[in-house]
């Protein structure tokens, strides 16, 4: 069954035609052909498909594109503008935060993301203090970023990105 | 995937007549779960009722204590509550243990507490599982069973309940506010969950149609020093294979009150009331830690061994007691073939919590 | 050198320069294999069997056929060439024929216009089968005659190597210390993040251009043209972007596959598999079972090893054979063993194939031969380093197979640098987030141990055993808008390795200019090998250095020509003909005046020996690579969790390319070590894969890996282009063997599995 919807991607909206069975990442790459967003697994294993949504950081694999219509997404294409990238991207690439690359676009989403969730004071499960504002050091950065699954285990730089697009 | 129709409810009382006059409907939440299960062939509803736009998005205070947390709270926005993270540190710590952070910005509380079990025979729909299709055998029992159950389980199943945050809610008493064809009802989450006997296809007492509208947390002053732990093979973005709610209190050097719940061992949250039941009372030492690393060393754990410092009055170590606590709960623990390193696992892992919750009401007081 | 120093230094060789895709790969705009599109195009998917051994019996594709917007289904009987592909032998069908010898083995293909109309229809073939026992005991596949054959009259035995050195009742005799072990290393998966996918495009001449992600665009090119009947010259491959690869790639999955169908229904097709697919889409690390004997006098001194290796290779070859090759070759391990008995053993057998990953045979081996040196180290009571400096190969040592190592093996000194690196600070009390699974307020530190262990791996680089092996380059040089710039083309996979990245730093560097554009890789250009065995530095970097040489004596001869005199011992800078005194005597814009110089080279590496199949004798390799690794670990003893605290890695890589990469591929090697050490298994029973999901299967988080010291040494090896040595395999090897040694320190354990579980630590 089919459902007209609207999503206002990287800034632009989009109306379409979807499957109520469509996840949000399949509609954004296959139907819209916005492919920032990666399939790692499809099963909200690897966050290879994380974006902004609605202003938060989600993995799209797992969402149905109907469920969401009206909804508010930025994808990496969308974080940098044309040439000029965003802080955080801009970090990934000169602390080669990166090999294959295959996951980063999530990877850059999800930094974006956790740096508003840090600044708005959500704990993690590091956090020793749940009462208190939580500081962002190294091993907060990996807790709030092991969502994010990166095989060629550029894992330290990507550490050292973060801390540098933190700033 | 069969063809879905798709619904945005828009009233919770036509939401329930939605579903429960539908044999294939389903609520759907962020999906997080049920996409998955849509994917894999598990799930194959024929209408899905979009609850997550329902007004229970709330986390509110009750009158004379307590919270009301609305079954649409996202995961990430409960554990960053700051009623939670100061009442309820358990809560807190069991959300923020469990998916990743781009999961739990979506999962939903009544979709957290109704995820469905990873047994990997239940989410392979080329193999015999009884839960997804009764009465067709149980493919864990004889084949890997690592992570299954050793508590409650049955012939037709031994599969875990995954969640984390259920078994936080389990100590602390929550009642869970359910909207069904008959009106509104409370059920405590402890008689929500069932054990599979030989319906392993049903994991709750929930009748179709049955819509969770919030979960109601009481005032309980003990929860304010209550932990979760989770014990994982890797340290993060895995379940669980053993996890340990608890809360404790402590007067004049005594346990006066204790509620614990294992995760990871049953087909539902493990309240622990037999291992509450032996804290009670137990006197805690001066030191409650040390001595269990020396009894793991030389011997594993089953042995027991010696607890050489810490003891108190009546000449036994409270780690001790504490052990013995666990074992009382864990007579009746079944290991499966692949599995009995849970039974240890778990009996550390409840001393591990209980010990540092101690250590820190030494340290308050 | 440090990273942060060589930061923004520039862009040519021994720069940290940053990667030229850099920039679409962080927004997300680069291409990868499963982002190609096509108008017109159609979805193929693949029928794959549940059984891990069974007689098909019949196949009945009617019913798919009927469905609404299917294109084709296909079966054996529509292969037109080869019915068989391989890249050692050719045993494995492109869809299965009469029988399957493997859970996942491919059995037909369907293309539709949607992928879910493609599974639909491929769920409404029938296919009969006929369930066999399959035959799952490697053990028995490599030692007892009378099991059953996986394929016919064949023998079980991909390849058995031993090799035989010295005298071994003399040996006995002599050593004064002997320590045995039997060791087991869980199959591993490669697990790229980017699952298999391509697109195959049907071509007017009736041959197929392929969009694929691939880690040797020729090797694959030669095994599909004979499958589709199509001369190899009607097959081009253009590699798509690639995420992830580490061995998972050297053979094909997708490829034949799509083609077929491209060629039958004349559109262009496109096949991407899902996570649980992809598990079974490429072959993994072989599981091995290890038994090790070693003779030792009371100093600590190796007076032999005594050996067999059983490596389970499932249900076809792939790269079996050159896995035993090293396993034998290197199965001692960096170390002078007087005499050696050792037998590897490549098997056949009903589990899943297994074939390349990053570390290629010598991961299981060193695995094993490191547990014993700690072991030797124990009997001795000897400090673990101490046994492995007393026993360390150097420049001019004789290895097992008798190859003396005519480069520099600075092993010892690597050992005392890795002993040296300052101890992180212990893990107090105070910071419990550091604690071994990391949940707050729980564990105060009670029952947590230090362990520190370290190891050391040796590996091959290149293709050894007598492969002839090379690869190309095209360099351009012409004046692009006033200005000098190149184009470099090579048909090499960049994997994320930064291939792309170095080949433009030696263009810069030979020629002397700043524009320098690395062509898509295809088969336009001949081959550049395989982006494996940690070659492609020292082969593609090769060939474009010599590329780069040729096109720079023609430029310097029309420099010649344009001045009127020679310019003996001239060189290019800056855009400039630099001559032998230093002085610029002429830009490259006017000696060029408008025309393009373009040189294409081959680079061979020297000539290597095969085995001698009794003996193992040989000079099998080409350039050897060390990698030492101290693993500090905190073990939480009643839980059975391991926290790796720090890993410190010495690596001489002969010559720094790219520091900011190099230590990207020490940082992803030593990740994924730490993954086969603590998590990384492919659960197998009867054949059949229970894990095939990142559920199931783990690989580390950014939680689980720790900070690293790495210190990196340059010592030339002189038969190298730049002196280099291949750098992406070596911490892959010893990561492990470091991690497990710690958590034995830290709880006293034997851990002779990997990967090791909390039941083995305090929970059995």
């Amino acid at each position: 069954m089919d459902a007209s919807i609207r999503l206002r991607v990287d800034g632009q909206w989009r109306t379409l035609d979807v499957d109520t069975r469509t996840t949000l990442l399949d509609a954004l790459r296959e139907r819209l052909g916005v492919t920032s967003p990666k399939k790692g697994c499809d099963h909200g294993q690897c966050g290879s498909c994380t974006v902004l949504l609605d202003g938060r950081r989600a993995v799209t694999c797992l969402a149905l594109a109907v469920a969401h219509d009206g909804a508010e997404i930025v994808t990496a294409e969308g974080l940098a503008d044309g040439e000029d990238l965003h802080p955080v991207q801009r970090a990934f690439l000169e602390q080669d935060g990166l090999q294959c690359g295959y996951c980063t676009p999530g990877q850059v989403c999800s930094a974006v993301g956790m740096l508003e969730e840090v600044k708005a004071g959500w704990p993690s499960q590091v956090t020793e203090d749940l009462a208190g504002p939580p500081e962002l050091d190294d091993e907060e950065i990996r807790e709030r970023m092991s969502g994010n699954l990166c095989r060629c285990g550029a894992y330290p730089n990507i550490v050292a990105a973060i801390r540098q697009g933190a700033r | 995937m069969r063809p879905l129709e798709y619904r945005r409810a828009e009233d919770p009382r036509r939401a329930v007549t939605a579903v429960a006059g539908r044999p294939g409907a389903m609520f759907l939440g962020a999906g997080t779960n049920l996409v998955d299960h849509l994917k894999l062939g598990v799930a194959r509803p024929d209408l899905l009722v979009d609850v997550s736009h329902l007004p229970y998005d709330k986390i509110e205070p009750r009158p004379g204590g307590g919270l009301r947390i609305g079954a649409a709270v996202r995961n990430s926005d409960l554990a960053a509550h700051p009623l939670v993270r100061q009442h309820y540190p358990v809560l807190a710590q069991a959300l923020l243990s469990g998916a990743s952070p781009q999961l739990r910005n979506l999962a939903t509380t009544a979709g957290n507490l109704l995820q469905r079990t990873r047994c990997p025979y239940f989410q392979d729909v080329t193999t015999p599982c009884n839960k997804r299709e009764p009465g067709t055998g149980c493919s864990a029992l004889e084949g890997y069973n690592r992570e299954h159950a050793v508590l409650g389980a049955s012939e037709h199943c031994v599969a875990v309940h995954p969640s984390d945050m259920a078994v936080a809610l389990t100590v602390l008493d929550a009642e869970v506010r359910v909207l069904g064809s008959g009106g509104e009802r409370t059920i405590p989450i402890t008689e929500l969950y069932r054990l599979p006997g030989d319906r392993p296809d049903r994991d709750t007492v929930l009748k179709h149609g049955d819509l969770i509208t919030a979960v109601d947390l009481p005032g309980l002053p003990m929860a304010a020093h209550s932990a979760y732990r989770k014990v994982r093979e890797r340290a993060s973005y895995a379940f669980a294979l053993v996890s340990v709610a608890a809360a404790v209190q402590v007067r004049d050097g005594a346990i006066t009150d204790a509620r614990v719940a294992f995760g990871g061992l049953a087909h539902k949250p493990w309240r622990a009331y037999r291992a509450e039941e032996a804290l009670r009372g137990v006197r805690v030492s001066a030191a409650p830690g040390d001595t269990l690393a020396e009894a793991t060393t030389a011997a594993p754990i089953a042995a027991g061994g010696a607890a050489s410092t810490g003891e108190n009055a009546g000449g036994t170590s409270t780690v001790e007691d504490l052990r013995a606590a666990a074992d009382a709960e864990l007579a009746d623990a079944r290991p499966l073939a692949h599995n009995a390193f849970k039974i240890p696992m778990a009996r550390n892992t409840f001393v591990a919590v209980l010990r540092g919750l101690l250590r820190e009401e030494g340290a308050t007081r | 050198m440090t990273v942060e120093a060589a930061r923004r230094g520039g862009e040519a060789l021994g720069d940290s320069a940053l990667r030229p895709d850099g920039v679409l790969k962080v927004t997300g705009e680069f291409a990868y294999s499963s982002d190609l599109w096509a108008d017109d195009m159609v979805w193929g998917v693949t029928l794959r069997s549940p059984h891990p051994r069974a007689r098909i019996t019949g196949i009945d594709v009617s019913e798919a056929l009927a469905v609404p917007g299917v294109h084709a289904v296909l079966t054996h009987e529509d292969v037109p060439g080869e019915k068989f592909y391989g890249l050692e032998h050719h045993d494995q069908p492109v869809l299965a024929i009469d029988q399957v010898r493997y859970q996942g083995e491919p059995v037909a293909l369907v293309a539709a216009d949607h992928p879910e109309t493609a599974r639909r229809a491929r769920d409404r073939i029938r296919v009969g089968y006929e369930v066999l026992e399959p035959l799952t005991d490697a053990r028995r596949a490599a030692l007892d005659p009378s099991y059953p054959k996986v394929h016919g009259d064949r023998s079980n035995v991909v390849r058995h190597q031993p090799i035989r050195v010295g005298d071994m009742a003399h040996a006995r005799r002599v050593a004064e210390v002997v320590v045995r072990g039997e060791y087991e290393v869980g199959m591993q998966d490669q697990a790229f993040l980017g699952p298999e996918s391509g697109l195959a495009v049907p071509a007017e001449d009736g041959g197929v251009d392929l969009f694929v992600a691939t880690q040797w665009l020729h090797v694959d090119q030669e095994q599909i043209a004979p499958c589709l009947g199509l001369p190899t010259g009607r097959v081009r491959l253009t590699l798509a972007g690639v995420g992830g690869a580490f061995g998972a790639r050297e053979d094909l999955s997708m490829q034949i596959h799509a083609c077929l169908l491209a060629l039958r229904t004349g559109r262009p097709v496109k096949i991407v598999y899902g996570r649980e697919e992809s598990f079974f889409g490429h072959v993994h690390r072989h599981p091995a079972r290890l038994r090790y004997e070693h003779g030792a006098t009371r100093d600590g001194r190796l007076v032999y090893v005594d050996a067999e290796i059983v490596l389970d290779g499932g249900a076809y070859a792939s790269s079996t054979s050159a896995v035993v090759g090293n396993a034998a070759s290197l199965g001692v391990g960096p170390y002078e063993v007087p005499n050696v008995r050792l037998d590897a053993y490549g098997v056949y057998t009903n589990n899943p194939p297994c074939g390349a990953m990053r570390g290629f045979g010598a991961v299981q081996a060193c695995f094993a031969y490191e547990s014993q040196m700690d072991k030797v180290a124990e009997a001795c009571g000897l400090d673990p380093v101490e046994v492995r400096i007393r026993n360390a190969v150097a420049e001019g040592s004789r290895l097992a197979t008798g190859q003396v190592i005519d480069m520099p093996a600075p092993l010892a000194a690597m050992l005392e640098d890795a002993r040296a690196f300052p101890a992180p600070p212990p893990t107090g009390t105070a910071d419990v987030r550091d604690l071994p699974g990391g949940v707050s307020n729980t564990t105060h530190g009670e029952g947590v141990r230090r362990g520190v262990g370290y190891a050391v791996g040796i590996k091959n680089i290149c293709y050894s055993e007598g492969f002839d092996d090379h690869s190309t380059a095209r360099v351009r040089l012409e004046t692009v808008g006033g200005e000098p710039a190149a184009l470099v083309h090579t048909a090499a996979a960049e994997v994320g390795q930064g291939l792309v990245t170095l080949q433009a730093q030696i263009a810069r560097t030979e020629l002397g200019v700043r524009q320098v554009t690395v062509a898509p890789a295809d088969t336009g250009v001949g081959s550049a090998g395989s982006s494996s065995a940690s070659r492609q530095s020292y082969m593609t970097g090769g060939a474009v250095r010599a590329a780069c040489e040729a096109v720079r004596e023609r430029v310097i001869e029309l420099a010649e020509e344009r001045l009127g005199r020679s310019l003996p011992g001239a060189s290019l800078h800056d855009g400039r003909v630099v001559a032998a005194d230093g002085l610029a005597v002429a830009s490259l814009a006017e000696v060029l005046a408008g025309r393009a110089v373009e040189e294409t080279r081959e680079f061979r590496h020297r000539r290597t020996t095969a085995l001698d199949p009794l003996t193992g004798q040989g000079d099998s390799h080409v350039q050897f690579a060390f990698c030492v690794h101290r693993a500090v670990v905190d073990v939480d003893v009643e839980l059975g969790l391991v926290k790796v605290v720090e890993l410190a890695a010495v690596q001489d890589v002969g010559r720094i390319l790219n520091p900011l990469a190099l230590e990207g591929q020490i940082h992803g090697g030593s990740a994924q070590g730490l993954g086969l050490a603590l998590m990384e298994e492919i659960q197998v029973r009867d054949g059949v894969v229970r894990n095939p999901s990142f559920t199931d299967y783990l690989i580390p988080t950014i939680l689980d890996m720790p900070p690293m010291r790495t210190r990196i040494l340059e010592n030339a090896d002189p038969h190298a282009p730049y002196g280099l040595r291949g750098a992406g395999e070596p911490p892959t090897l010893s990561s492990t063997p470091a991690i497990v040694a710690a958590v034995r320190d830290a709880t006293g354990r034997p851990l002779t599995r990997i990967p090791v579980r909390p039941e083995h630590i305090s929970c059995g």
